[in-house]
């Protein structure tokens, strides 16, 4: 079974204003939005939109769907256009726009490497194959970091958590939800304590974690579970207990 | 004299490679890629550091190069590799016959490999079906592939060269039987324009033929797609493969939280219009539960093809065609200037860039010897810099 979806594609060359083009394509009922995307670049081939492995690991293709910050690989036609009579697709918001949908993520790689995180392991341990409960996921404080999935390795670097977070709407004077759940994990993982301080200074500069509005949304839109809000908080309240040991004279390790 | 300039026009794993071999040997270096970087075969391919396992009993050369590779890389890219190992799992009686084979050709193509007993590889995967009869362990491995490609490219640039995505090469120049450049569409901006180059060389795969007919020339290239299926965790933390000749739905390759099933094979003629049938997708997900039966509980996150190029001999299957690859000096077609890589695969990509660049260096009267075996690759995230 094929369906029609009617789609509105932003499209933007350098030097032109943007606009919206109308497409209606036809994809197969169980296909994923990227499949979208492809079949208007089979209808024009200078649409320019980044993808590669269409099975949410390299993190190329991220986009807004309908507003919202999305990995098309993975999100099926059907679910996007629930409720839906077209289907708007847009670059991520907060990244300086190279055409169409793509973005420079080049500073967004420049910061990623700051903590010196790297996401793919060596190895990574046999996992229950069995699927989590929301509340096994989930704890009081919607915190995920103590459970085996959810953790910065997860981390495939879309730029998604970037694009829906407001403070960065506002400010580009912000490290940013994902460099900053980097910074956590290897403040985390390190034994070095120097290294440690530094880059939880890092973390407690004026581009750091006190520059988050706590709105949570790179945690609502972050397809892999990561939480860089539960980083981002995880950050500010070991920084407080550091402060207020140095207050009391207690050492600042 | 300024070094020569060379053109690379793909950047999947086969151009990414050669861009850095060139420009470790001092060459110029452009890559032209039409789209993002690996965003077709080498971005959709199936994860597989292979340690030749899959090809020892029927395509030894292609076992013994992903061999060889697969220890280079473990030395030179560490970043971008899961190093888990792999496991050839016999399920049936017919595929405990196969073992014997299987073994001889570890052995033949110098490939490591340990049987181990059902019980010991139900213990390390606990999702294997259960009934396996047999167990040999190899040292497969799993890359991410647009990292892969980032990471030879990234120590490109840092060599010199210059790497432009979104760069279509519309037609390539020509003067009298030379080949001298190309012609280059940048999708950014729509202006098309030329570049000069004293040599070009072809590392678009799948498209090959097509680059190759802009040159005059013909590659006997056989686009074939294979449709992998990857479902939402991760079920094994070995490669596991059928103890058994390849076929469809053979591998299931465990990538971070996810567990791609693979794949199938089937001749195409446009690598650009690639429709999945629905059919292989099914059998993914049916022939995938033989070796982990828990995938029937699991929701399919992400489903992707491509097209392979393989390399087309006459009167063979697309299973049966050898997974090795081949380098054309297309003078030998009466064109100066101009070479085509092709075949093989991302494991082998440091392999074939290595062949690619001896040929252009004994072209242009470089000397300079290959250092890719044993020069460390940056990190994939300083292709951004």
């Amino acid at each position: 079974m094929a369906i029609e979806v009617p789609v509105k594609m932003f499209r933007c060359k350098a030097g032109e204003a943007p606009r919206f083009e109308a497409h209606r394509v036809s994809v197969p009922d169980d296909a994923n939005v990227i499949d979208v995307i492809d079949a208007v670049w089979r209808q024009d081939n200078t649409l320019m939109f980044r993808h590669a492995c269409h099975h949410a690991s390299c993190g190329t293709c991220a986009v807004r769907v309908n507003g919202y910050e999305k990995l098309p690989c993975i999100v099926p036609v059907r679910e996007a256009m629930a409720g839906q009579t077209e289907m708007v697709i847009e670059p991520l918001r907060n990244f300086p726009l190279v055409g169409d949908l793509v973005v420079d993520v080049t500073s967004f790689f420049q910061k990623q490497a700051a903590s010196g995180m790297v996401i793919t392991r060596a190895a990574e341990p046999s996992l229950d194959g069995r699927a989590y409960e929301r509340a096994e996921v989930f704890d009081d404080a919607g915190r995920l970091d103590t459970r085996p999935y959810n953790r910065f390795e997860n981390c495939i670097e879309c730029g998604i958590c970037l694009s829906a977070c407001p403070t960065l709407s506002a400010t580009d004077r912000f490290f940013g939800p994902a460099g900053l759940a980097a910074v956590r994990r290897a403040v985390q993982t390190t034994p070095d304590p120097r290294r440690k301080s530094l880059l939880l200074a890092l973390a407690d500069s004026d581009h750091g974690v006190w520059q988050c509005h706590s709105a949570f949304e790179c945690t609502e839109a972050c397809p892999q579970d990561v939480d860089p809000a539960g980083a981002i908080m995880a950050l500010r309240r070991e920084l407080a207990v550091r402060k207020l040991k140095a207050v009391f004279g207690l050492g600042g390790h | 004299m300024s070094a020569p300039h060379v053109i690379v026009i793909g950047a999947g794993s086969t151009g990414a490679a050669t861009a850095h071999d060139l420009a470790l040997r001092g060459f110029r270096v452009t890559v032209l890629e039409r789209g993002e970087i690996a965003n077709q075969t080498t971005g959709r391919n199936h994860c597989l550091l292979h340690s030749g396992g899959r090809y020892c009993v029927k395509d030894q050369e292609s076992a013994i190069e992903c061999i060889d590779e697969n220890l280079i890389l473990r030395r030179i890219m560490p970043e971008a590799l899961e190093l888990n190992d792999g496991l050839f799992v016999a399920i049936t009686e017919e595929d405990l016959a196969f073992k014997q084979l299987f073994v001889a050709g570890c052995v033949a193509c110098h490939i490591p490999y340990r049987e181990i007993s059902p019980q010991r590889a139900l213990a390390l995967e606990p999702f294997l079906n259960p009934k396996l009869l047999a167990a040999v362990q190899v040292p497969d491995g799993v890359f991410e592939p647009w990292r892969f490609c980032l990471a030879f490219l990234a120590t490109a640039k840092h060599n010199g060269a210059s790497v432009r995505a979104f760069a279509e090469v519309t037609d390539l120049l020509r003067s009298g039987s030379a080949v001298t450049g190309v012609k280059v569409r940048d999708l950014r901006t729509g202006q098309t324009e030329t570049l000069g180059a004293d040599l070009v060389v072809n590392a678009t795969g799948p498209w090959a033929g097509e680059i190759a007919h802009l040159g005059g020339v013909d590659v006997p290239v056989q686009p074939t797609a294979g449709v992998m299926v990857t479902v939402d965790r991760r079920l094994n933390n070995m490669v596991v493969n059928r103890l058994d000749k390849p076929s469809d739905g053979d591998i299931v390759v465990p990538q971070r939280q996810t567990s791609i099933i693979g794949t199938t094979s089937w001749t195409i003629l446009d690598p650009d219009q690639i429709d999945i049938p629905k059919d292989h997708i099914d059998k993914m997900i049916h022939k995938g539960q033989e070796l982990i039966p828990a995938i029937a509980q699991r929701v399919v996150r992400g489903v992707g093809a491509a097209a392979r190029p393989l390399i087309r001999k006459a009167n063979t299957d697309e299973r049966e065609v050898s997974r090795t690859f081949e380098c054309f000096d297309h003078k030998y077609d009466g064109v100066e200037g101009f070479v085509t890589i092709s075949g093989g695969k991302t494991t082998t990509a440091r392999g074939m860039a290595e062949k690619v660049t001896d040929l252009v260096a004994g072209k242009l009267g470089v000397s300079a010897e290959c250092r890719t075996r044993t020069t460390p690759l940056l990190s994939y995230r300083l292709f951004y810099n």
